[in-house]
């Protein structure tokens, strides 16, 4: 239960000033509309570290939390950590409509019918899933192609549910009726992603802190490591990044959250523009 | 084991992969030996990519010839080379802090102003010097930033060489700077140099008033609250939202502070004007804040059937302030109406 003492005391500028960490070093958003969601979120840590005056939060999280330990705890509840097919849309239409189709053409020129995307900390397998239906719904001829979806995680659990392909009402809301028909059966309460969907997508473990390990993630087209590295501190997070750049093709694509700038973590991928859509590409 | 001779090799071969891989290497041998290989490669490197692994390779190698050749870099023409370098030297904290006291008093005036952003949010003991030398500096730049950083690391030793800066400070940048650290400090004789400067509130130029509010909000106790009040609608409508937190901001810390009648009815007004949602959900607030009147109590219920959602969070949450009998069922009753997630947070909170 939330005290009100530290709720009435956090003002607009507290937040815009938290706001402005969060964004600096979570790459996260908040706009005014979230205000209240932000608030409640800092009076609950200013509760737990028994403070009540949202200066010395500010000062701490911004100037004080040199190990970024405050920081995570914040993260951990501004971040809703849930996954659901078809998440940040606008991102996938721009793989959908501009990157994926560039990137068949050229392989399909130089007769190289493979295509790999790696989806780096898959959490429960939406994303992958949800790849795997819009690789087979634009590309139909990917039935006489060598496709593959590596969906990779620390968590073992979470790797057995992406094996499973079963989800519930919550994950699929998002999912357009056309697509929930075509590759979705449902089964009671839950639906299992039809079998040739699920059959692109390889549950794999790796720690994307091992450096070794992601030595060997070589030749892809495309990662998707999405609200991800939030997690991670600035160096582990350049590091990772800088494999992902080795893991990829030359013109292949990397998408982060939404609210993850690549440029901030490396310069060595460029900026292109499609229409209305921002993404980074390895020339 | 591969030794840093092969590393160091493979940092000059022809494949981008394995020169990345080599810098990383190196890195996590963290031998100081290692850090003249990443400096010569740097200087020949063209990819972006293998550059980055370099800086994170200084980064990790903890020695002090890590912190030299970036200190070197700090005075590349590349600009990134010079950003990259100042992040390897902030990854360094306090251990940098002797070489970065040798390079301010050496350096032009770029790199005297490199050395105080690596040291910005950085309360790194030993920086006494650095920051001294830095308010004397030549440069108002130099000046600027270092008033800048004090202000962010509270900087209470500091606090009589602003003060004396900012009855200086001819530069209008650097009155700013100097009320902001005065601010992030928090002492309250610093209200008595800032109103010393400013003896007539209504007379300073707006560009200088959301500084000197945020100096007000920080020090300033009731006599400020009506002087602030006078200028609701004074001012323009863009220093509102200033205006309206700095009141706020008084009246926490002086509770007791009860609003004229021509506070309460501006306020009344601006809630049910055009301004900006987030300035009327401030009023709507402070409204909460300042009467405990029925009349104003009224118009906070009859605000959460606003057609402005912020306003009606601002009602919700100005109800629960007032701590009347009988408000968890006022806000209840707007349960079932209410379909914004955050608006029905604080109607149940």
């Amino acid at each position: 239960m939330l005290t009100n003492a530290p709720l009435q005391t956090i003002t607009a500028e507290h937040l815009e000033r938290l706001g402005q960490q969060i964004y600096r070093k979570l790459g996260l958003y908040f706009d005014e509309k979230k205000n209240y969601f932000l608030k409640t979120r800092v009076a609950k840590r200013m509760a737990a570290l028994g403070m009540d005056n949202p200066d010395d939060y500010v000062f701490m999280v911004s100037y004080a939390d040199t190990n970024g330990l405050e920081m995570q705890e914040l993260a951990n509840l501004v971040t809703t950590n849930e996954t659901y097919m078809f998440r940040e849309y606008d991102q996938l239409q721009g793989f959908a409509n501009y990157c994926l189709p560039e990137v068949l053409s050229v392989k399909q020129d130089r007769g190289d019918k493979t295509l790999r995307i790696w989806c780096a900390g898959c959490s429960s397998g939406e994303e992958a899933y949800t790849l795997a239906m819009i690789i087979q719904e634009v590309f139909p001829q990917s039935q006489s192609w060598d496709c593959k979806i590596t969906a990779t995680d620390i968590d073992e659990n979470m790797l057995r549910k992406v094996a499973a392909a079963r989800y519930g009402q919550r994950s699929i809301n998002d999912v357009p009726q056309e697509y929930k028909d075509k590759y979705l059966i449902a089964e009671g309460e839950e639906y299992a992603v039809r079998r040739r969907t699920a059959a692109l997508v390889e549950p794999r473990y790796l720690n994307l802190n091992d450096r070794m390990a992601l030595r060997a993630m070589r030749g892809f087209d495309f990662i998707f490591c999405r609200n991800v590295l939030i997690y991670f501190d600035d160096l582990s997070r350049k590091s990772v990044v800088d494999h992902f750049y080795n893991a990829l093709n030359p013109g292949g694509y990397i998408f982060l959250g939404h609210s993850e700038s690549i440029g901030r973590v490396t310069s060595a991928f460029t900026l292109k523009k499609f229409e209305n859509h921002l993404v980074y590409v390895k020339e | 084991m591969t030794s840093l001779k092969e590393y160091a090799t493979q940092l000059d071969g022809p494949d981008q992969a394995e020169r990345i891989y080599a810098a990383e290497d190196i890195g996590y041998l963290n031998d100081p030996h290692g850090v003249p290989f990443l400096l010569e490669r740097l200087d020949k490197e063209s990819s972006r990519a293998v550059r980055d692994v370099i800086f994170q390779a200084l980064i990790r190698i903890d020695a002090d010839a890590a912190i030299e050749g970036s200190i070197r870099l700090l005075c590349s023409a590349d600009p990134q080379i010079r950003n990259q370098a100042a992040d390897v030297l902030r990854n360094k904290g306090a251990r940098s802090v002797p070489f970065l006291n040798v390079a301010m008093r050496e350096g032009d005036k770029n790199t005297r102003k490199l050395i105080l952003d690596i040291l910005s949010g950085n309360p790194a003991s030993g920086t006494e010097e650095i920051y001294g030398a830095a308010l004397s500096d030549p440069d108002q730049n130099v000046v600027i930033t270092a008033v800048e950083n004090l202000g962010k690391i509270r900087a209470e030793a500091f606090r009589g060489r602003i003060e004396d800066l900012l009855q200086q400070g001819a530069h209008p940048m650097l009155i700013s700077a100097c009320l902001e650290a005065l601010v992030g400090i928090g002492h309250e004789t610093s209200l008595v140099a800032i109103r010393r400067l400013f003896p007539k509130f209504e007379k300073l130029p707006d560009f200088q008033l959301a500084s000197y509010l945020k100096a007000i909000a920080a020090l300033g106790s009731a006599r400020e609250f009506a002087e602030v009040a006078s200028q609701l609608y004074v001012r323009g409508s863009n220093l509102r939202p200033a205006i309206l937190s700095t009141l706020m901001a008084i009246h926490r810390r002086c509770p007791s502070l009860e609003a004229s009648e021509i506070l309460l009815s501006e306020l009344e007004t601006l809630v049910d004007s055009g301004d900006p949602p987030v300035c009327r959900y401030q009023a709507v607030r402070l409204l909460g804040l300042l009467s405990g009147r029925d009349d104003v109590y009224a118009h906070l219920v009859s605000w959460l059937s606003s057609t402005e959602r912020l306003v009606r969070l601002g009602a919700a949450e100005a109800i629960r302030v007032t701590g009347r009998p009988g408000l968890e069922l006022v806000l209840a009753a707007h349960l079932h109406e209410e379909t914004d997630d955050e608006v029905l947070e604080a109607l149940r909170c």
